[in-house]
């Protein structure tokens, strides 16, 4: 760390050092003093691009660096290559799997006969799944062990209060973090909704899950709460270190001069 | 840190594939039952049999394993490590 804070002036284009790039912390305007602004969105954006076209623009000028004078990876062939080699391994694995485990053709639907389960398609599970909440209706002890609704409105009303919660969600944050460190809390909300997702659809196909069905119920709430705070903790303990301090001067916009 | 996890999770994904084609071999009579991939594999009819179906708890293990010895007991070993030697230089 010392090394870099004692570096002579000369500009580099490897991020080491001060490039001048980057305003120091106390220089930049928070979020809500940025909103205060009245300038608006088009006078922001011209700024933002015209200031990043001139630093990068005197960053080449200073720059001592012959070979290369471009920030950032040429399309040809650095990425290419790169891309070329990820499209490769996937296709690979697809050919791979498909000719290792070639699942078995079963009969062919009947149409005349509904089949004994019936499902939708796979990315409706999670409202099937919400459907089949009806163990988890409470009979109520007032009305003699009767239930104050029927089984099928209970899991209606089980799609109504998720979609509803997602609904609510952009009131509640508007997103503006860039990466899941800035804001661990939300991350955490996100990663917790995307595993519900996962372990409410796993419950429409409960006949293929070879567990239990009162064990499976509390997988399915219990999985996602403690991803949650899984998520939290580890997005929590990455708020410190070179990378972070970078990426959060990133995340608050450069001042306009 | 993340060395050791991309080490742990090629282990977990390696082996794991390896584990999951064989087990859709052998341990799989139906892929509509609850049972696949678990099912009791069946007697080995030649050496080859005998050889995959011996395989396939040797790649579960060492999927489940070795991703544990490297994103668990590799750090918390270090951990440990770096304790006793700070716990020694204090004293």
């Amino acid at each position: 760390m010392s090394e870099t804070d004692t570096t002579d002036d000369a500009v580099r284009t490897d991020g080491s050092g001060e490039t001048g790039i980057v305003a120091p912390d106390d220089e930049v305007p928070t979020w809500s003093e940025r909103k205060e602004r009245k300038a608006g969105l088009p006078r922001l954006t011209y700024e933002y691009f015209e200031r990043s076209r001139r630093e990068d623009q005197d960053l080449r000028n200073e720059s001592d660096y012959v070979e290369r004078d471009v920030l950032g990876f040429p399309t040809w062939p650095h990425e290419v290559i790169r891309n070329l080699s990820i499209s490769m391994f996937f296709v690979g694995m697809i050919v791979l799997i498909a000719a290792a485990l070639p699942p078995s053709l079963e009969a062919p639907a009947d149409p005349s006969s509904t089949p004994e389960i019936i499902l939708p398609d796979w990315y409706l599970y999670w409202s099937f799944g919400l459907l089949k909440l009806n163990p988890l209706n409470p009979g109520l002890a007032v009305l003699e062990g009767g239930k104050i609704m029927s089984d099928q409105l209970y899991g209606v009303l089980a799609n109504v209060v998720v979609v509803g919660a997602v609904a609510l969600l952009p009131y509640l944050n508007k997103g503006s973090a860039r990466r899941p460190v800035e804001q661990p809390f939300w991350a955490a909300i996100g990663v917790g909704g995307a595993v519900f997702s996962i372990t409410i659809a796993a419950l429409a196909v409960q006949n293929l899950i070879p567990i239990p069905l009162p064990l499976q119920l509390n997988i399915v709430f219990v999985f996602p709460v403690v991803a949650g705070i899984i998520t939290y903790a580890v997005l929590k303990t990455m708020r410190e270190g070179y990378m972070y301090g970078l990426n959060r001067r990133y995340y608050m916009l450069r001042p306009p001069k | 840190m993340a060395d050791e996890f991309i080490k742990g999770f090629g282990i977990l994904t390696g082996a794991g594939l390896v584990w999951m084609v064989l087990a859709g071999w052998y341990q799989t009579p139906s892929f509509f039952m609850t049972n696949q991939l678990i099912a009791p594999p069946p007697e080995p009819g030649n050496v080859f049999d005998a050889i995959s179906i011996f395989l396939i708890d040797v790649f579960l293990w060492t999927a489940i394993l070795g991703a544990l010895t490297f994103w668990i007991l590799i750090p918390a070993g270090r951990e440990a490590a770096a304790a006793i030697e700070s716990r020694r230089e204090s004293s």
